[in-house]
């Protein structure tokens, strides 16, 4: 069971992250932010600051797989959880870009 | 655009109003150019994808071991699963949100603010400038002219397109969602609801009329009943 | 083959038979549980509504054939092409490749059954009644008529006044628990059900995407049950979920649709591309390329469709940057799908193919499936998507994708699988022109529309009108829509004659290398005589003789001699054997509880709540009886599991396949709790008109209620778990954790006095998280006591302690949820 674990960890964490930042952007861009006093500028260093933590929870998570300690027995599973998270962490980068690139609630 | 000219007349018919590829605004001008672009590029990787597989059944049986294998994974899965793939699919992404950027309503100085609200099955349409001033199932802009049409419904849901100038955004009740549409001549543009919405949708048409400047500001003059 | 092996096989095979076989005539096709049974009648099921959604289809391109041949007015068309949709998605796509899987699955991994036999049949009926109830609603007349995604407004009692949105609400529901069941079942057949030796890693690549999608059906589906909850609580009792004007919002029900539908695309897909990876090295002679990286891209394609939902809402007015992180992931889930496509073609290039009848489908695929995937990647473009939304270019590229990328390889396997089937080999040359008509039809149908809808032709218009330039394309979609199904028909007729007419066939006729063509054809009830020992991925191809030790008992569970049905549970990575499961009998229990959940779901479209009652009572008792009729009054201890090795059976030991069921069945359900939640959260930012006027306020009693009920109920059920595995005094922990539950529920019963159900749709969310935890409160509590009941009939020991564990399991889900669901109501009450 571990072993399903160690394949569906690094794609759940970017589907974690990315729900989380969506629903932040969702937040920024609501009545909620600005009734807090909160700005559009922080609105979007917050985005920029979770998608930092994403990728780096990413590569965290691709380091441990690696790890002996927390790796699998079987090579076959070591090698498909390493793609994987190689996977989430391209994912996570691509996904997110749009928080530096695209513009803020319009 | 000169690539709408191109249209194969024999399907096209003569009818073009409803046409995305007969585009007569930058927002629906550019998402043509988009379209053009996506279909040479997708025909050529059709054409790819067949002549692979044509190959297969023509060639003889590959040489077998492991080590042939790793050499495929790294050219199939590797090289065209992965390389060729994430190159295309990235060019293109970067592509459309710089497009979709472009098409957002931002402020300007030029911009005129026009409101419509949808119902089953007419449209109304009122101008912010002149208050009182309302139209029904007809909708005046000006040509030339970035205009922000504020879009809602007053009863469930519908979406105000007018292909030739723009993409469609729906109208959802409780909300208010702006669309920049723009006409580059004078005329009339046919528009419809785009989300089905009964009984009565198939007929959920309006039409937009772009003026002149002169005639726009005799639009706005004109006496409110 | 010498004559002595022939002997012990025959033997062994009189001797499995009687044990396994269903019971006689009409009885056995209502008590049967065996997988091969229900596969069959389930294909069977499936492709009576591909019939009947073809007919509607064929209804549709009779109406848009030209401006005069309309001949439906709008609220007949409506219901139409709703039930076509429906249908075809819900009734025929899903359940067919479920039928599939019942079927192939046991004979893929080398067991005998699938984990759970009662829960195939119960799926199976709750499929064959809920699908008859609707098409007897559209025979009837009162189908639904709001399109097969049911966007409220149009689907609330304002807009839509008769029962038609209540059946497809209520009727697509009942259905849903049949994947449902059939997810857990597969997950928990492919994890712990395989032939021993069968590692992670010579899993066969099928079972691969159906642990894949089983996993998707139990994540995707329940934000979509929620849905239809939800969206049947607003019409029938005035709940304001998605009324704007008391702080609902349509929109929610848009996101909690797709969040279910999207995946749902992928749902389908897998399963297709599943079969593709089987059948495909084998009409190569060869392997698949690249094992490893196909289920990689498998999870990858499976985990990225949950990230892109939100591109079915790109005209919705959600800003740019929402929609920019959605478009993204749309145009990277293109990436895993052109792997697994590169694979399959480098598999060909690896191999020699040879152009079989199932190949010929798999090209078919290829063609249609590629061009399907680039128009995808074009709409996944916003801007385009904005031009070609809700048009006909959207219709055919779902054409596109849905037919040749699931029809076409799902009919490559049934050709495939068909001495699997029917034992016989074809005879009978019709199955390529029906592949021509097919593939001539179908382009001829779906190409041109593309262009249509580049025209404006707009999706569910219900005419053609004169003069507006697509005439001739419909024209020409509605005569090669005809060619199609025609083509169709053929296919079935086909396969039809070849089922019944054709001579039998050897076993193994196309040399494959899974365990599936290790068994006689067709397969008999207890699918092997021995569990074989595998030793890679392709074991017929390393040993050829497999076939024959199996027959003869070499492998596991070889001597039937104690006279019931046992199959080999074997651990989840390396296949080691753990445990002997005995399998239920023939029963018509899963019928009869299938009969009276439909009743319980078909009530409330009357409003008959009475009945609606009654009917849930009755499912309770049929649940218990079911759950009760498992299990032993007595230790058996280890037992001979054949090739000297021993064993205990399932009911001694401490995760049972209950509680494996129940692990994943609570997955499922935490992902529907998440989906509350998440609307709780949706409203409060997105939807207009809040905050609302009255914020549910608690003192300090009720969390203090609950949080003691908490500790009390998961403290109570460890302490009876310990003492039952000390052989000591069980109940007082039991009726700590009653008295838990009944204070969870109690505090949550609390949140109904301090909100009014119908005044805004914060009230109404409250009641539906209230009424969540309140119903697994009583759940828990009800399984306590169940267990109390068979700790006195002596069912549970130190050695049979999985009833226990069962229970604690739910009690601990129970209270999680309590926790989080009135802290969520009572937040805001805090905050302010």
């Amino acid at each position: 069971m571990t072993d399903i674990l160690r394949i569906s960890l690094p794609l759940t964490v970017w589907i974690a992250t990315f729900s989380v930042v969506y629903g932040l952007e969702g937040v920024v861009c609501s009545d909620l932010w600005t009734a807090a006093g909160l700005s559009l500028g922080q609105g979007r260093a917050a985005l920029v600051a979770s998608w930092i933590v994403a990728i780096a929870l990413q590569a965290m998570v691709l380091i441990g797989l690696r790890i002996p300690r927390y790796g699998s027995s079987l090579p076959w599973v070591q090698r498909v959880s390493t793609i994987l998270a190689c996977v989430a962490l391209v994912a996570t980068v691509w996904s997110l870009m749009p928080v530096v690139t695209t513009s803020l609630c319009l | 655009m000169v690539v709408g000219g191109s249209t194969p007349l024999a399907l096209a018919g003569c009818e073009e109003r409803l046409s995305v590829v007969h585009p007569a605004g930058p927002a629906a001008d550019i998402i043509a150019t988009l379209w053009w672009v996506m279909l040479t590029g997708a025909a050529a990787i059709l054409l790819l994808v067949l002549v692979l597989l044509v190959l297969a059944f023509r060639r003889g049986e590959g040489p077998a071991g492991e080590a042939a294998d790793s050499r495929r994974e790294t050219v199939w899965i590797k090289g065209l699963g992965l390389g060729f793939t994430m190159a295309v699919l990235a060019a293109l992404t970067v592509w459309g949100l710089w497009i979709g950027e472009r098409l957002l309503p931002h402020p300007g100085p030029d911009v005129v603010a026009v409101e419509a609200e949808g119902r089953q099955w007419t449209w109304r349409f009122s101008y912010p400038n002149v208050p009182g001033l309302v139209t029904e199932g007809e909708l005046h802009i000006p040509a030339r002219r970035p205009v922000d049409v504020r879009i809602t419904s007053a009863d469930v849901i519908h979406s105000f397109w007018v292909p030739r100038l723009a993409g469609k955004l729906d109208a959802i009740p409780g909300h208010v969602n702006v669309l920049r549409i723009e006409a580059s001549e004078p005329g009339e543009y046919a528009g419809l609801s785009a989300e089905f919405s009964g009984a009565g949708y198939r007929r959920h048409h309006f039409t937009v009329v772009a003026h002149d400047a002169a005639a726009w500001d005799a639009f706005l003059a004109r006496e409110t009943p | 083959m010498t004559d002595k092996p022939r002997l012990t096989a025959l033997r062994l095979h009189k001797a499995l038979y009687p044990i396994w076989k269903n019971d006689p005539g009409w009885k056995g096709v209502f008590t049967t549980v065996n997988n091969n049974t229900i596969g069959n009648m389930f294909i069977l099921g499936a492709t009576g509504m591909f019939l009947a959604g073809g007919i509607l289809a064929m209804l549709i391109r009779a109406q848009l054939a030209s401006p005069r041949s309309a001949f439906m007015g709008p609220e007949v068309y409506n219901q139409i092409f709703t039930m076509h949709g429906t249908i075809m998605m819900f009734l025929f796509a899903i359940p067919f490749f479920e039928a599939l899987t019942v079927f192939l699955l046991p004979g893929m991994l080398g067991t005998r059954d699938l984990a759970f036999p009662r829960l195939s049949s119960y799926g199976f009926w709750c499929y064959m009644i809920g699908s008859t109830i609707m098409i007897v609603s559209l025979l009837a007349g009162v189908a639904p008529d709001g399109g097969w995604f049911m966007y409220p407004p149009l689907s609330s009692s304002a807009y839509s006044a008769g029962i038609n949105t209540d059946i497809w609400l209520l009727g697509i529901s009942f259905i849903e628990i049949s994947a449902i069941g059939a997810a857990v079942e597969v997950v928990v057949t492919v994890l712990r059900y395989r032939a021993v030796g069968m590692s992670l890693d010579r899993l066969p690549i099928f079972a691969w995407y159906m642990l894949v999608v089983a996993v998707m059906i139990l994540t995707a589906f329940p934000p979509m049950i929620l849905g239809s909850l939800i969206l049947e609580l607003e019409r029938a009792f005035d709940m304001p979920f998605f009324q704007a004007e008391n702080g609902g919002d349509s929109l929610l029900w848009q996101h909690l649709f797709w969040l279910f539908g999207h995946p749902e695309v992928y749902i389908i897909f897998l399963p297709a591309a599943g079969v593709i990876s089987m059948i495909l090295p084998v009409m190569a002679r060869t392997t698949l390329l690249g094992y490893g990286w196909v289920v990689a891209a498998a999870i990858s394609l499976a985990v990225l469709s949950f990230g892109l939902w939100v591109h079915h809402m790109f005209t919705t007015g959600i800003p740019h940057m929402g929609l920019a992180f959605f478009s993204a992931v749309s145009t990277l889930v293109a990436v895993p799908t052109g792997v697994q496509i590169f694979a399959w073609i480098g598999t060909l290039w690896k191999g020699r193919p040879e152009l079989h009848l199932p190949m010929l489908w798999i090209l078919g695929f290829f063609v249609t499936f590629v061009m399907g995937g680039l128009t995808g990647v074009m709409v996944a473009m916003v801007p385009f998507d904005w031009q070609a939304h809700d048009t006909y270019f959207v219709v055919a590229h779902l054409h596109y994708v849905l037919i040749g990328g699931y029809v076409f390889p799902m009919i490559a396997g049934i050709y495939y699988w068909l001495p699997v089937l029917t034992g016989r080999k074809r005879f009978f040359r019709m199955g390529e022109t029906a592949f021509w008509l097919v593939m001539v039809g179908f382009h001829g149908t779906f190409l041109l529309l593309h262009w249509a809808g580049l025209l404006g032709m707009r999706r569910r218009i219900d005419a053609v009108e004169e003069g507006s330039g697509w005439e001739f394309i419909n024209l020409l979609a509605s005569i090669s829509g005809f060619v199609l199904a025609i083509g169709f028909g053929l296919v079935i007729l086909d396969v039809a004659v070849n089922a019944f007419v054709a001579v039998r066939g050897r076993r193994n006729p196309w040399n494959a290398g899974t365990l599936e063509w290790a068994t006689p054809i067709p397969g008999p009830a207890y699918n092997f005589a021995s569990i074989p020992v595998v030793t890679s991925r392709y074991p017929l191809q390393d040993n050829p003789d497999l076939p024959v030790q199996i027959a003869r008992g070499d492998g596991f569970l070889g001597e039937p001699f104690r006279k019931r049905r046992e199959t080999l549970a074997v651990s989840v990575s390396h296949g080691e054997p753990e445990f002997i499961t005995v399998m239920p009998r023939n029963t018509v229990v899963p019928f009869a509880m299938a009969v009276v959940t439909s009743i319980m779901f078909m009530a409330p479209v009357f409003k008959w709540y009475w009945l609606m009652f009654v009917s849930a009572l009755g499912v309770t008792a049929l649940a218990l009886l079911w759950a009760w009729s498992g299990g032993s009054r007595r230790d058996e201890g280890l037992l001979d599991a054949g090739r000297g090795v021993s064993l205990p059976t399932h009911a001694e030991v401490s995760c049972p396949p209950g509680w494996w069921g129940s692990l994943f069945l609570l997955l499922a359900n935490s992902v529907l709790f998440g989906s509350l939640l998440f609307g709780y959260a949706f409203l409060w930012t997105v939807a207009p008109n809040w905050p609302p006027l009255r914020i549910l306020q608690a003192d300090i009693l009720e969390p203090v209620a609950a949080a003691s009920g908490a500790v009390l109920a998961s403290a109570g059920i460890r302490l009876a778990d310990h003492a039952i595995r000390r052989e000591g005094t069980s109940w007082v922990g039991l009726l700590v954790s009653l008295t838990g539950l009944a204070m969870l529920g109690a505090a949550s019963i609390t949140v109904f006095g301090g909100t009014t159900y119908n005044a805004h749709a914060y009230d109404a969310t409250l009641w539906v998280i209230a009424g969540y935890v309140i119903f697994h409160a009583a759940l828990a509590g009800l399984m306590t006591l169940f267990l109390l009941f068979r700790i006195r009939a002596g069912y549970v020991s130190a050695r049979r302690c999985g009833d226990a564990r069962v229970v604690r399991l739910w009690t601990d889900y129970a209270t999680l949820a309590a926790l989080l669901g009135l802290g969520a109501a009572w937040l805001p009450g805090w905050l302010s």
